[in-house]
């Protein structure tokens, strides 16, 4: 009687799980292929998984470029009427731009407007930015923390920062004990959304939107803020402006010329693929630093993807299926981290063993810590209402040409920000915004 | 030189008819296109980013161009004073290397030639205590300029040697006859004889530059390029990175006009200093 009562509290328990968490649609229809682009490494294996959970589709994916290379090629196959993929990977910056472009098709038409309860809060209001229609599923995050070489940092006895004051302190130790030869990080100056992320972090926010009339501020006291404290480490020698991504970084962090960097959470896999043995396993990560300390911890966010359906998908009721399928589904998000570095946007992904196995990358590459927690942690603090702008493109090319100038030393380093802000309105309104400065 | 955007995008050729009626219209993303007639070329006429890509380009064409086309001058008069046969066709040929490469592939060369960090030439200076910023904001136009030189002037050395091949042998016959120094064959004979030529190179390399594309924009993910350097990087930005398609067509018509209007100059130029001589 009481193993009953048991089984039946257990069907109970399973249909409330149930209710929080949605299982993911079927699919019934006749069988369908679906394009995909997408950059992640190894995306092949989730989509192989994916095509043998739902035999009636089946998914061509192609790498066609990675971020701008890719989103060129969309653009012209949105315009040109034909040639885009049913199913295509777009970053949060950017999905506000194919928005507006009117490229992509309203997935709550197909019922995706259920599944929202499956993801990190922030990440659905990018994708979802009305709350109404829903433009793409979130695939992964970038939530940022610190990373730094334990072995530079036990050599020339700094302790890890947990505030921006402590960070400075370190870098100005630091080039004081190897007479500049060692830079204590890198600013990456031509990585606009890395920048808007420390904003993020700092609860500022760039672009607020009410219907159709926009406010930007890129200059508000939070940017200035932040820039005016990179550039006081840049004028001084402390950080570095190495571009990221480029070989000449992968051989100063390989050389231990630069300590410690602020990374989104695919930042790690990242490194361990850049720089391979060199300096493995000397990595750590720690939460970001901090501005106050009010108690309560803040990150921001860098980059991250989602999984978008285009306008001229013939089945788009089969691509929401996949798109759910492929960032919601643990084996998914399983193969995504393992392959591509992908740090989920699905809250279940948070606890999947596979990301904080310490025997692989990118884990591994940090001496085996559970890097996951710590971006696990920083994703929790990411603020909700971060919003993006459709003119999102000119704002992040823009951003190169003044801070070049500010790195220069040819302006200051609020007053690029100034400027920045100047010419980005300038061009929205161009375009036909309604949009004021703040 | 590089290449045009609208050419060598996957979606195909866009004609010219094409480009001129795109022109004429606005569209925001994909939502029904408006006929704007000549708006769109009253804003390129206002755009200050475009006019300073086009200062950009004639700067850089008046120092580059006379300095690429005096190299391959000297290298096409060397060349042909060689004696041997197969040190003359070993030359050409390595001379002419450079433009048989990708322009991507030779981007990315020299682009790691350029890096602050790594370039061997900077590895070379270290002992002397100096670092040069290749790709800097003051290197970079110079830099660029090292990069199309090295692809263009084996190119029109080409075109220079085979005039000079040209040349009967009896004129020099003559002129040693006559007891001519090297110099004075090369002043007198030489030089009138190549100058068809020269100034046929010198057309070709005002249109080129004026489509230089693909060495900028290569840089560009190693170094901040600005995306309004050059006329043809920013019509390739407004187009494929905004999605601005029917204003990137008023800009590239604009420059077609102004590559026209300055290839007609530069002809009624040579004919009249030809009827003059």
């Amino acid at each position: 009687m009481r193993k009953l009562w048991l089984v039946a509290a257990a069907a109970v328990l399973s249909l409330a799980v149930a209710q929080t968490a949605p299982s993911l649609p079927s699919y019934s229809g006749p069988p369908v292929t679906l394009t995909f682009w997408s950059w992640v490494p190894g995306i092949d294996k989730a989509v192989a998984a994916f095509e043998k959970a739902y035999p009636n589709i089946t998914v061509n994916a192609s790498n066609v470029g990675s971020g701008p290379n890719e989103y060129t090629k969309l653009l012209t196959a949105l315009k040109a009427g034909t040639g885009a993929p049913d199913v295509v990977q777009i970053e949060y910056d950017f999905l506000p731009n194919f928005i507006d472009f009117g490229g992509l098709a309203d997935l709550s038409k197909y019922g995706a407007d259920k599944y929202s309860s499956l993801f990190v809060p922030w990440t659905w209001s990018q994708v979802s930015p009305q709350g109404k229609a829903v433009y793409a599923i979130p695939q992964d995050t970038g939530p940022f923390a610190l990373v730094y070489r334990e072995d530079l940092y036990k050599k020339y006895g700094l302790s890890v920062p947990k505030t921006w004051a402590e960070f400075e302190a370190n870098a100005k130790k630091l080039a004081q004990e190897t007479n500049g030869s060692v830079q204590y990080t890198d600013f990456y100056s031509t990585y606009a959304p890395w920048f808007m992320g420390l904003v993020w972090a700092d609860g500022g926010r760039l672009w607020t939107h009410s219907g159709n009339s926009w406010t930007q501020s890129l200059n508000s006291a939070s940017a200035k803020k932040v820039i005016d404290y990179w550039g006081k480490l840049v004028d001084n020698k402390y950080a570095a402006t190495l571009p990221d991504f480029t070989s000449e970084l992968n051989s100063a962090l390989a050389k231990g010329q630069i300590t410690t960097l602020i990374e989104a959470a695919w930042g790690p896999g990242s490194l361990a693929s850049r720089l391979g043995s060199e300096s493995a396993a000397d990595w750590r990560a720690a939460p970001l630093p901090q501005w106050g300390t009010d108690g309560t911890f803040h990150s921001g966010n860098w980059g991250g993807s989602s999984t978008a359906v285009t306008v001229q998908s013939k089945h788009p009721d089969a691509a929401t299926i996949f798109a759910l399928w492929l960032n919601a589904n643990g084996t998914a998000l399983g193969l995504n981290w393992e392959n591509g570095g992908l740090f989920p946007a699905a809250k279940a992904g948070l606890d999947l063993p596979a990301l904080h196995d310490s025997s692989k990358n990118p884990s591994k590459f940090f001496g085996g810590q559970d890097i996951a927690k710590v971006y696990a942690d920083a994703s929790a603090g990411v603020p909700t209402d971060f919003q993006w702008a459709p003119w999102f493109l000119y704002a992040n090319n823009s951003f190169n040409k003044y801070i070049a100038d500010a790195v220069a030393g040819k302006t200051g380093w609020s007053a690029a920000l100034d400027a920045w802000q100047q010419d980005v309105l300038n061009y929205a309104k161009t375009q036909g915004y309604q949009v004021s400065g703040q | 030189m590089g290449w045009s955007p609208a050419r060598a995008h996957p979606t195909g050729r866009v004609d010219d008819a094409k480009t001129l009626y795109l022109s004429l219209f606005t569209q925001h993303g994909i939502r029904p296109k408006v006929f704007t007639g000549l708006a769109n070329y009253v804003r390129v006429l206002h755009d200050g980013q475009f006019l300073s890509s086009l200062g950009t380009i004639a700067k850089f064409g008046v120092i580059q161009i006379p300095v690429m086309l005096l190299l391959a001058l000297a290298l096409a008069l060397y060349l042909d004073g060689l004696r041997s046969a197969r040190w003359r066709s070993y030359f050409s040929l390595s001379f002419f290397l450079p433009y048989a490469m990708p322009t991507v592939i030779g981007g990315l060369l020299w682009g790691y030639l350029y890096s602050k960090g790594l370039s061997p030439f900077n590895q070379m200076l270290a002992p002397l205590g100096g670092q040069i910023d290749f790709l800097g904001r003051s290197g970079l136009l110079w830099s660029l300029g090292n990069i199309i030189t090295w692809t263009w002037t084996g190119y029109n050395m080409i075109i220079l040697y085979s005039a000079l091949r040209g040349v009967p042998g009896e004129l020099y016959e003559a002129a040693r006859i006559d007891g001519a120094t090297n110099l004075q064959v090369i002043r007198f004979i030489k030089l009138p004889m190549v100058a068809p030529a020269l100034a046929l190179a010198a057309l070709f390399s005002i249109i080129g530059t004026l489509q230089i594309f693909a060495e900028p924009f290569v840089l560009g993910s190693l170094t901040f390029v600005p995306t309004n350097l050059m006329p043809n990087l920013y019509i390739y930005f407004t187009a494929f990175n905004y999605g601005n398609f029917n204003y990137a067509a008023a800009l590239a018509v604009v420059l077609a006009i102004i590559t026209f209007a300055l290839s007609l100059g530069m002809l009624a130029l040579l004919n009249f200093q030809r009827r003059r001589l």
